[in-house]
This record gives C-alpha cells, structure tokens and sequence, in this order.
C-alpha cells in the first residue's frame, strides 16, 4: 500500500514538472533575434531605380516585409556574401518568399549603374531589387538609414573601393523599421524573424 | 510488489535521497566559492542618449558616463533609447532618432562594438554565463541520476542486501533424483 501511494505520489511530482516546463516553453512569446526597434518608427521612404530601370519606391510595398542590404556590385567580400544570404534566405522561405522585397541598394552610384545592376545580379538572384540614383537622392536615403560610405584608393586594376555600412534592415508590412541585423547574422535567426513579421497583421 | 524486491526499493530511494544530498552540498559548496556579480538573472539595461550627443562627440566630448567595457549575462536584453536628433548605433543596434534599440544577448562572448555615442567609437561588451538558479537545478537534475546510479552499484557490492532467512532455505535445499533432501 505504501509502495503505491510512493509510486503515485512520483508519477504526480513528475507530471506537476512537465506541466510547469511545458507551461515555461509555451507561454514564452517570441523573441526577436535581430536588433529590434520597439516601437515601431515608420522607415524614411525613398524612391529610386531598379536594375529594369522602373521605379521603385518604399512607401508602395506595404503588405510586404522589406529586407534592405547598401552594398555596390564591385565588393570583394561583405556584398557577395550577403547577397548570396539573401538568395539562401530567399529559398529557404519557400512560398513565403513571394511576401519579401530583398532589396539592395548601392552606395556607388558612380559605377553601378541600371546597366550594371541589371548583369550584376543575376548571378545571385534575379528577383533581388538593385537600387540606384542621382547621387544627391542615393545621399539622402544614406543619411536617413544612417549609412556611412567612403571611397578608399585599393591602387589595383579593379579600382576603388567603398567602405559601408554592412547591416540589414527589416521593414515590416506596415513599412515599419523593425530589425535590424549585423553582417553574417546566423541566416536562421533572419529567417525565423520574417516569419514571425509575416504573421503580424 | 515481491516481498524480495523492497529491500532493493528501499536502498534506491535511500540512495537517491543520499545523492540529492551530496550533488546539492557539492553544487553550492562551489557555487558559493566562485559566485559572481554576473551571477544573477538575466534583466533589461537601459542606456540613454540624450538630446545633443551626436554634435557633442564630433566634438570630440565624452556625453554619457559609460565604462568602456560593460558586463552582461547571457539572456540580458541591452536596450538602447535615442533622444538624439541622429540616428545612433552600438554594435548590431542601431537606433533611428527618437525610437529606442533593443538587442537579447544570447551568445557569451567578448564584443567590441563600433558606437556611434562615445568619443573613442568602439565599446567593449563582455557577455557571461550566469550560473542562476534555474542552472543550479539543472545541474541537480543532471547529476543526481548518475550519483544514484553510482552510490547504489556501490552500496549493493560493498554492503550487500541480506536475503531473508526463508527465501536462503528454498535457495540452499538441494534434492536427490527421489526428491529426498541431501
């Protein structure tokens, strides 16, 4: 009889314990894992060209989540890399992905022309928006975004290069500036965030 | 249950009480020793740029009273409000003017971040994992099994279970091919 109400009283301890870690997990909201912006404060718009020479313009993709890269297509390394993030993102989020504007803007205006932007991106992805503009337009969604750009002479036969910003910026289906990630940001973490800025109405 | 198994069940139950015992004096004897500051729950840090701190760093002036390097925990939500009229940033945060940055540190590691509000433009951030409560238990969770398993092997080879006289008798009695005892 002991032995029972011994054996009941373990099986109740333990099921009191799974209820509580279950309680624990569950009741957790989620938790962002890029930098958030909370509230929400709605991103500077801007309108510029895309690599098809049409217009493109921030404040006209509400309903979609907005992932914003400044690169320029003569980038050795931070701009491959998070181009090809991109695209790994881009399938990754299967269907998903039909609701995501991956959009890359250039901090060389000089060089990457529509033209440019039009053979560059291809090779990681055609559905990629590559921006560019007068130079006084590109200067202003810069300072709004907060983007730090400079020439450096590299001497070498592929001319200059430009130190930039390298972090992400996701705008949500509001047109909200959201999150924000650092370069080479784990592509999961990216990638469970949309997902959840999907699901917000 | 068979009257010959209690004795074991009574052993076990007196080891694991045993067990818990020891891996609970063993965890905060050390944890006692080797406590802390960082060794707390993970909570929300607030920094505050005020109004000005973008002009007052071109400047070169030091605005906000922060250390160069700054002690988190892991699960510490370093929450970063811009009174500014530029936007700022710290690291992976980056703050629009008048909104407020918050990042959850999940990774225990030592960062130097560029910073866009102190003079020098890089601050050290060292994240640490905090031994809490909830990693105590999970230690008393994860050992107390193994102590059990280890001090009843142990206890049954060094002080064996006596069997009970009767159950000895029926054991040792041994018959001929006539059922006779020998």
């Amino acid at each position: 009889m002991k032995t029972r109400f011994g054996l009941i009283g373990v099986g109740g301890a333990l099921l009191v314990g799974l209820l509580l870690a279950g309680w624990q997990f569950l009741g957790r909201g989620y938790t962002f894992k890029g930098s958030l912006i909370d509230p929400a404060v709605p991103a500077a718009d801007f309108t510029l060209k895309d690599q098809h020479g049409e217009v493109f313009q921030l404040g006209s993709q509400k309903g979609k989540v907005v992932l914003i890269f400044f690169g320029y297509t003569n980038c050795p390394d931070v701009c491959p890399i998070t181009l090809t993030d991109f695209k790994r993102i881009k399938n990754e989020l299967g269907d998903l992905a039909e609701e995501v504007r991956f959009v890359f803007i250039t901090v060389d205006p000089e060089r990457d022309t529509v033209e440019r932007l039009n053979a560059y991106l291809p090779s990681y992805d055609p559905s990629i928006y590559g921006l560019t503009g007068e130079k006084e337009q590109l200067e202003q969604v810069w300072k709004s975004y907060g983007v730090y750009q400079a020439r450096q002479e590299s001497g070498s036969a592929a001319g200059y290069l430009v130190d930039h910003t390298a972090r992400i910026y996701a705008i949500d289906k509001q047109g909200n500036w959201r999150l924000t990630y650092p370069f080479e940001m784990e592509r999961s973490a990216v990638i469970d965030d949309i997902r959840q800025l999907l699901k917000e109405d | 249950m068979k009257a010959e198994y209690r004795p074991y069940l009574n052993r076990l139950i007196i080891t694991l009480i045993l067990s818990l015992l020891i891996v609970a004096g063993i965890n905060e004897g050390f944890y006692l020793l080797q406590k802390e500051k960082t060794d707390r729950a993970p909570e929300t840090i607030q920094l505050v740029i005020p109004d000005g701190t973008a002009a007052s760093v071109a400047a070169g002036e030091q605005v906000l009273a922060i250390p160069e390097a700054m002690v988190f925990v892991v699960g510490d939500v370093l929450e970063v409000k811009n009174e500014d009229v530029a936007a700022h940033q710290l690291g992976p945060i980056w703050v629009p003017a008048g909104a407020t940055g918050s990042l959850v540190l999940e990774t225990a590691d030592k960062y130097s971040y560029t910073c866009s509000f102190v003079p020098s433009r890089y601050l050290g951030v060292d994240v640490r994992q905090a031994t809490t409560l909830a990693t105590r238990l999970t230690a008393l969770w994860i050992a107390t099994p193994t102590m059990t398993v280890f001090l009843f092997i142990y206890g049954l080879l060094v002080f064996p279970i006596k069997r009970p006289e009767t159950q000895k008798k029926l054991e040792t009695r041994v018959e001929d091919k006539n059922g006779q005892p020998i």
